[in-house]
């Protein structure tokens, strides 16, 4: 394995990479490349191939064409999996398990078995009181929290988050995306999916992804100016529109989990 | 190989189960609710009385006097109750029908010193009880037809190579339980264990992190091949020791335990039990892919379960199978697993015997196989 030293070497990269299910191109030629330290922001309606992206970015499925790299290493390479967080749209806890046995089972996998660092990931997601307490017993957005405790406790330096804010109240949603901003501040890289408009202008770059395909990559500020529009989502509509396919199938802000 | 995320996945295993106690109920009480009732019935089933009547339809004299003979060599006889009010044929079969009689004795209308044929009448419903007075009526019938005859005839002593031939139904059955048993809980715990897993979004999750499938699958066969051993020596326990409570107070004295004798080795039997058990659970895993729900996974009992049951020489040995069948038989883990417990706790075979050293082995190829196949199952793009 050979990690890239080069200070700019972008921590993700999607090269020409494609993805097909039968005749489905569920990612079709997609080229990216993410700088380190950054918060990215995966738009774009259900379907849309987002959590497909991810999946080959995080080494869980492997390209149908192209490559997927991640902190210089092409992806799926099981080691480097220990580098890289990821949070799946389900909770994928076990509810039958205490907070603190789902969280040091997963932080074990990780190879991670310092407790002090452990019961500091607790305190960052504010469940450090509740480690006893099966996951079964936890509300919504507890077990939300504990979810993204897993994925964080081996402090990996590019994280994955697939739709990590649905079903988490607003106040919450707050707290998660200041925790996302001290993670990037710290040197992660994370890519996190979504499709609430207001959370997407708290990413610092967004990629807007439509069919497989990015229509669009920049800060907020960039996107909203190219498109000559006052709010991102019909900024995304604008894009989408020039790409040839119905404008309707934008996201919205009611879109619930798959 | 990272034995660190081995005994991560060994140690999830363990909490699950101890917050589980349905599940350590099905995997701990039910066998032994199971075999003490099935010890309770094969020991102590009922030594019923058969209700016996001989009827003489000949009217010759050779008939008379047999019937006669027959009649004082069953009257008195331990297990026979004599009804001599029973006249003819017709009568004796309604008697039958109506429950008041167990077997009829007939002398037909042709008997003659020549024509020695005998007819034994029974109701039909259940062949194979009611056959069991026969032999108690063969006994009488030979003994007043010996008489008759002025012959010395010889009596039959019973001796067997193994055990002993008074042997109940109990001691063939129980080492065969026990494996069974391991079988059955291990599988369905582990097949529905991680069906979970697949569907609940949390095998997505293990396979972003840096456990190979050998990982899983090992942590997963240390789990529940822990809590097998523990299953097991309790069983084999339970199945072999017997402790007598005494009487106290308005309690009747009572034992707990069947107090099965085994000839072999018991740790030989377990480790059979355990190889068998480790099967089970790749087997699980492996099943769990063609499953969508729990039910999905119960549903695997008839195809699985059951053929196991009725082949692999619980009830009938594999060689009394039809010759179409014996193939599949053979082919069945419990098959080898029941053979190897009989030869142990039977025969008292050690692991010198060749018999034994075949039937582990098959044991831990057939593991061995499906451990392939299951970590096969759990897709990954990276081994």
């Amino acid at each position: 394995m050979t990690v890239t030293p080069t200070p700019p070497a972008p921590a993700v990269e999607a090269i020409a990479l494609r993805k097909d299910f039968g005749p489905i191109h569920a990612v079709d030629g997609i080229d990216m490349a993410l700088t380190p330290g950054r918060i990215y922001g995966l738009l774009g309606p259900n379907g849309s191939g987002k959590t497909t992206l991810i999946r080959l970015l995080a080494g869980l499925a492997s390209a149908t064409s192209g490559k997927a790299r991640v902190l210089g290493v092409d992806m799926p390479s099981r080691p480097n999996l220990a580098r890289i967080g990821y949070m799946t749209q389900a909770d994928g806890i076990y509810p039958e398990l205490s907070v603190w046995e789902n969280l040091s089972f997963f932080a074990a996998l990780y190879g991670q078995t310092d407790k002090a660092e452990m019961r500091r990931t607790l305190q960052l997601v504010e469940l450090d009181g509740r480690q006893g307490t099966p996951a079964q017993d936890l509300s919504g957005g507890m077990r939300r929290r504990l979810s993204m405790a897993c994925a964080l406790a081996h402090h990996p330096a590019v994280i994955f988050l697939d739709e990590p804010t649905v079903g988490v109240d607003p106040a919450l949603r707050v707290q998660f995306w200041n925790h996302f901003h001290r993670l990037a501040a710290d040197g992660a890289t994370l890519v996190v999916s979504s499709h609430v408009m207001d959370e997407a202008d708290r990413c610092d770059e967004l990629l807007f992804i439509r069919d497989g395909h990015v229509l669009a990559q920049g800060t907020p500020a960039e996107l909203r100016k190219r498109a000559g529009t006052e709010n991102l989502e019909s900024a995304f509509l604008q894009f989408a529109g020039e790409s040839g396919g119905p404008a309707a199938s934008g996201p919205t802000a009611k879109e619930t989990a798959r | 190989m990272n034995p660190l995320r081995v005994a991560a996945v060994f140690r999830r295993i363990v909490a699950q189960f101890r917050r589980d106690p349905r599940s350590l109920a099905l995997l701990f009480v039910a066998p032994l609710a199971i075999i003490a009732l099935l010890g309770w019935v094969l020991s102590s089933a009922q030594a019923t009385t058969a209700r016996v009547a001989v009827v003489d339809e000949s009217g010759g004299p050779a008939g008379t006097i047999v019937a006669s003979r027959l009649q004082s060599a069953l009257d008195g006889q331990p297990g026979i109750a004599l009804d001599r009010s029973v006249a003819d044929d017709a009568t004796a079969r309604q008697m039958l029908k109506d429950k008041k009689l167990d077997l009829v004795v007939i002398l037909p209308a042709d008997f003659t010193v020549q024509n020695r044929k005998i007819e034994l009448l029974t109701l039909g419903l259940n062949p194979t009880g009611e056959a069991s007075v026969i032999p108690a009526v063969q006994a009488a019938l030979i003994g007043a037809l010996a008489d008759s005859a002025g012959a010395m005839l010889p009596t039959i002593e019973r001796q067997t190579v193994y055990g002993s031939p008074d042997a109940t139904q109990l001691d063939s059955l129980a080492p065969v339980v026990v494996g069974f048993f391991a079988y059955f809980f291990v599988f369905i715990l582990t097949g529905i264990s991680f069906l979970r897993e697949r569907i609940g979004g949390t095998l997505e999750r293990l396979l972003a992190t840096p456990v190979t499938r050998a990982e899983i699958v090992l942590g997963y066969s240390l789990g529940f091949g822990f809590f097998a051993t523990l299953q097991v020596a309790i069983v084999m326990a339970f199945v072999l020791g017997r402790l007598a409570i005494p009487a106290l107070g308005p309690v009747p004295a009572f034992a707990i335990g069947l107090g099965v004798r085994t000839a072999g080795n018991p740790l030989i039997a377990y480790l059979l039990v355990l190889v068998l058990g480790l099967g089970a659970v790749s087997l699980g895993i492996f099943l769990s892919t063609f499953a969508r729900t729990e039910l999905q996974i119960l549903q695997f009992i008839p195809i699985v379960i059951v053929p196991q049951g009725l082949l692999g020489g619980f009830f009938w040995p594999i060689d009394q199978l039809p010759s179409l069948l014996q193939p599949i038989a053979r082919i069945l883990p419990v098959t080898y697993a029941i053979d190897g417990l009989r030869q142990v706790m039977i025969a008292g075979a050690d692991l010198s015997s060749p018999q034994v050293l075949l039937d582990l082995g098959v044991l831990v190829g057939i593991a061995a196989f499906f451990v392939v196949l299951a970590a096969g199952t759990i897709r990954r793009e990276v081994a």
